[in-house]
């Protein structure tokens, strides 16, 4: 097996399963661009817009509990309160599960790995109860089906789903010309900021703060249904929320238009010079190192600006690129790459599916529980500490009590195939037991880093 | 419990012991003064003006018409016509013992409004964009003590020392010790790994069993009680840091911030409680990264600001007084008609603190913080 199959299936794949370092080792390259294709989620859970209704339904239920707490229908509500209740929070559960088991499960866990990537990109934090119910859902409704088409439209779908507008307060922001806005509502410029700073261009990039507000105000009226009221769920313009007039952002001037006047801002910024390169380094680092070489940002740069920001032809050229395929290991695994990568590694499937999260939560990586919407760290420096490897070591030795009946050091092969120093080697040979000689595999550099 | 002595607890071998990489037990850490230094950084800016609150200036309830008349509650009276919010009643306390002191209108130089850079920049402390190397962590090596970050890796403010561990509370059952003994053996040669087991093996038996009593799970009392027993069972572990999220009020500022300040409240009386009467050589300082817009925006938050508010708290402090001069809020008074104007530097407070605390020199300061300056008066 060659060295280079063990980097395609560890550096860019969520790490090897059993047989799949032999199947990448006949062409590392074209195995992971043949890998460059949609993903599907388990369709049976339910959408935002599903959940949505029940929410709604759920506060309505108790807006009329909290006025007539004694007449018959709040009793009534009383016993479904709970029952919707454990349905939200069963369903925020299981679709981060299903994301999880599905990474550790696929064929393709490149493309799964470029959905925790663009999904931390986009990160969303679930504080309080109506982001618990959305915070899930944007990754699979918004993000996945752009990861292999043009950038803009992925930044696009994002700006529209309700999550990331109720996220960062851009579903209550109103132009303060507007009608809404002249009945007291007003600006908020929290999403307007980040799409700018975090989404697409970055920070220092040579946007101002009068670019910021003026991004802000493009999208005022960019907001969400609310079930009942609204008759309907998912994005809704509000019209009169929109800032009226014509707006100027980065010296350009964007004509009143309603909706359409906030489509062409965000695109603008989507496809400025300044993303392609802020998030192209993004890609680079995180897939390759943390401090990616120049060369390597430059051609994928090129690329983005050559093909309008084609993420799939973006990845192909980092995945072509000799940059990406040096033998030292660069990258420290993120808790969540190292819980995949495992349960990939020994074949592991907890009995109750659930307990991913608590996997994550004890290593420090709940899902959408990053508390910023810059998401959580990308570099050795966030995750390479003290309390992170103590509880990495704790976990991992439980799971390998689990797995006893695996053979270590065929396991091992299995997974970095002769890619292990001496030491390592030895450790895992050497052991006192099976469990604690996959522990000490699971804890090996080789496998904490790729 | 110095790694030397867990060893000899669970049996480590011989060949344990001579591990070049010893991350603690370099000569150069002293036997601990006892003056304990301990950093709370509140993550996504803290409104100051709903915090420590001008009533006497009258054009706050004017930038401000509906959030000011959302604190119901009688506010909490401090000097110089300023008063805390209702939330903050073990903190007023803290105040009326002259343990804590709040310093009005200040900012790190900082001023283009991004949380991350405006985190970096704080807890980077050379005043440039620097994430490689924190002044808390150079304040440690200049003293150097040693110290814990509650978290799972470092943060910014704690990179760039050895002398530094992190901690943070965790349910896993433990590995067996043997598993560790070996992975040392494993990380030679990696150095940043080594670092890493080398911190949590020296950790590991302090916090073992310990319990944060009655606090909620993850909440800032566990964290702060936590943190204060480790401080407590080491000989040279003088100093912390701790950090809490959630302080980005965009929107229902008033009873988002209601939660923050009471969390933050209660962990500082936990954090008192749980010092005893180290309490006394104790600084606690908290800061953000930047205030957040004098005027409130239109869905009942505020937006990214400049100037905000910083406290300095525990036994060893001047409390009582509020430091700082106030700029004003009138439109021409504010920063780019926007934002509170700071009037003096975060890190010359800090530098300030430092250099009283834990006594160390102008020499010794310029290295932690580069520009920073030292006040004559005694804050500590």
């Amino acid at each position: 097996m060659s060295s280079d199959a063990v980097i395609a299936v560890n550096r860019f794949g969520m790490g090897a399963r059993k047989g799949e370092l032999e199947k990448a080792s006949r062409d590392p390259v074209q195995y992971l661009i043949d890998q460059l294709q949609p993903i599907s989620f388990n369709e049976k859970l339910p959408n935002s817009d599903q959940l949505s209704i029940h929410l709604a339904n759920y506060q309505q239920q108790k807006r009329l509990m909290k006025k007539e707490p004694e007449s018959e229908q709040a009793k009534d509500f009383a016993k479904q309160q709970k029952q919707i209740r454990r349905y939200l929070g069963g369903n925020f559960k299981a679709l981060c599960c299903d994301t999880l088991f599905r990474s550790i499960h696929s064929e393709q866990s490149l493309a799964w790995r470029l959905l925790d990537f663009w999904s931390n990109h986009f990160s969303v934090t679930t504080q309080g109860q109506m982001m618990r119910v959305l915070a899930p859902t944007l990754e699979r409704e918004a993000i996945a089906p752009h990861m292999f088409g043009h950038f803009h439209d992925m930044v696009l779908a994002v700006m529209h789903h309700p999550a990331m507008l109720v996220y960062l307060n851009n579903d209550k922001s109103f132009g303060p010309n507007s009608k809404i806005g002249k009945r007291g509502k007003g600006l908020n410029e929290n999403l307007g900021r980040e799409l700018m700073e975090l989404h697409t261009m970055g920070v220092g990039s040579g946007y101002t703060q009068a670019d910021v507000i003026e991004m802000a105000k493009g999208i005022t009226g960019w907001s969400v249904a609310r079930p009942q009221r609204d008759d309907t769920t998912g994005f809704m313009f509000r019209a009169n929320g929109h800032e009226p007039g014509h707006r100027v952002l980065l010296g350009k001037t964007y004509r009143q238009g309603g909706e359409t006047q906030g489509i062409a801002m965000i695109k603008a910024v989507a496809r400025h010079p300044a993303t392609a390169k802020h998030v192209s380094t993004q890609l680079a680092r995180h897939f390759v190192s943390d401090n990616p070489p120049e060369s390597l940002i430059k051609k994928m740069t090129d690329r983005w600006k050559a093909t309008d920001g084609n993420l799939k032809e973006v990845m192909i050229t980092l995945i072509k690129s000799d940059e990406a395929w040096h033998q030292e290991r660069q990258k420290f695994k993120s808790p969540r790459e190292y819980v995949i990568s495992t349960c990939r590694a020994l074949n592991f499937q907890p009995k109750k599916q659930q307990a991913f999260l608590w996997f994550l939560k004890s290593l420090g990586q709940s899902p959408f529980q990053a508390n910023s919407p810059k998401g959580y760290g990308d570099i050795e420096a966030d995750w390479n500490g003290p309390s992170a490897v103590m509880s990495r070591a704790n976990w991992s030795a439980q799971i390998a009590k689990s797995r006893g009946f695996l053979d270590p050091v065929y396991t091992m092969r299995q997974l970095l195939g002769e890619q292990v120093s001496n030491t390592t080697e030895l450790a895992v040979k050497r052991a006192e037991s099976r469990p604690q000689a996959l522990t000490l595999m699971l804890m090996s550099p080789e496998f904490l880093r790729r | 419990m110095k790694r030397r002595d867990f060893f000899k607890v669970v049996g480590g071998s011989i060949l344990l012991m001579q591990s070049p990489k010893l991350v603690f037990a370099s000569p150069s850490v002293t036997s601990g003064s006892n003056k304990k230094f301990i950093w709370i950084i509140l993550r996504g800016a803290m409104d100051s003006l709903h915090t420590v609150i001008p009533e006497f200036d009258s054009d706050y309830s004017k930038l401000r018409p509906k959030l000011s008349k959302q604190i119901t509650e009688p506010t909490l009276k401090i000097d110089k016509g300023f008063a805390f919010n209702p939330a903050m009643q073990n903190m007023h306390k803290l105040y009326q013992q002259k343990e804590l002191l709040p310093i009005v209108a200040v900012g790190s130089g900082y001023q283009s409004r991004s949380h991350f850079d405006g985190q970096d920049f704080l807890e980077g402390g050379t005043g440039t964009q620097n994430i490689k190397s924190g002044w808390l962590a150079r304040a440690v090596n200049q003293k150097q003590v040693e110290a814990v970050a509650i978290d799972y890796a470092k943060p910014v403010s704690m990179r760039g020392s050895r002398n530094v561990t992190t901690w943070y509370p965790s349910k896993l059952k433990e590995a067996d010790d043997d598993v560790f003994a070996t992975l040392e053996k494993l990380y030679q040669g990696d150095e940043r790994l080594t670092a890493s087991l080398q911190g949590g093996l020296e950790l590991k038996a302090d916090a073992g069993g310990m319990k944060a009593g009655k606090a909620k799970k993850g909440s800032l009392s566990e964290l702060t009680t936590a943190c204060a027993n480790l401080l407590l069972k080491s000989k040279t572990m003088d100093c912390a840091m701790l950090e809490t999220v959630g302080w980005d009020t965009h929107n229902a500022q008033h009873s988002r911030l209601d939660r923050q300040l009471k969390e933050l409240d209660a962990g500082l009386l936990a954090l008192k409680q749980a010092m005893g009467k180290e309490w006394k050589k104790t600084v606690v300082a908290i800061a953000t990264e930047f205030g957040r817009t004098a005027r409130e925006n239109g869905t009942g938050g505020t937006d990214h600001g400049t100037g905000g508010v910083m406290f300095l708290a525990g036994g060893g402090v001047k409390g009582g007084q509020v430091l700082g001069q106030w700029p004003g809020l009138k439109p021409e008074q504010l920063f780019q008609n926007r934002d509170l104007m700071p009037t003096t530097n975060t890190f010359d407070w800090l530098a300030t603190a430092l250099s009283q605390h834990w006594s160390l020199n102008s020499e010794q300061i310029k290295h932690v913080f580069p520009t920073g300056k030292i006040y004559k008066d005694r804050i500590v």
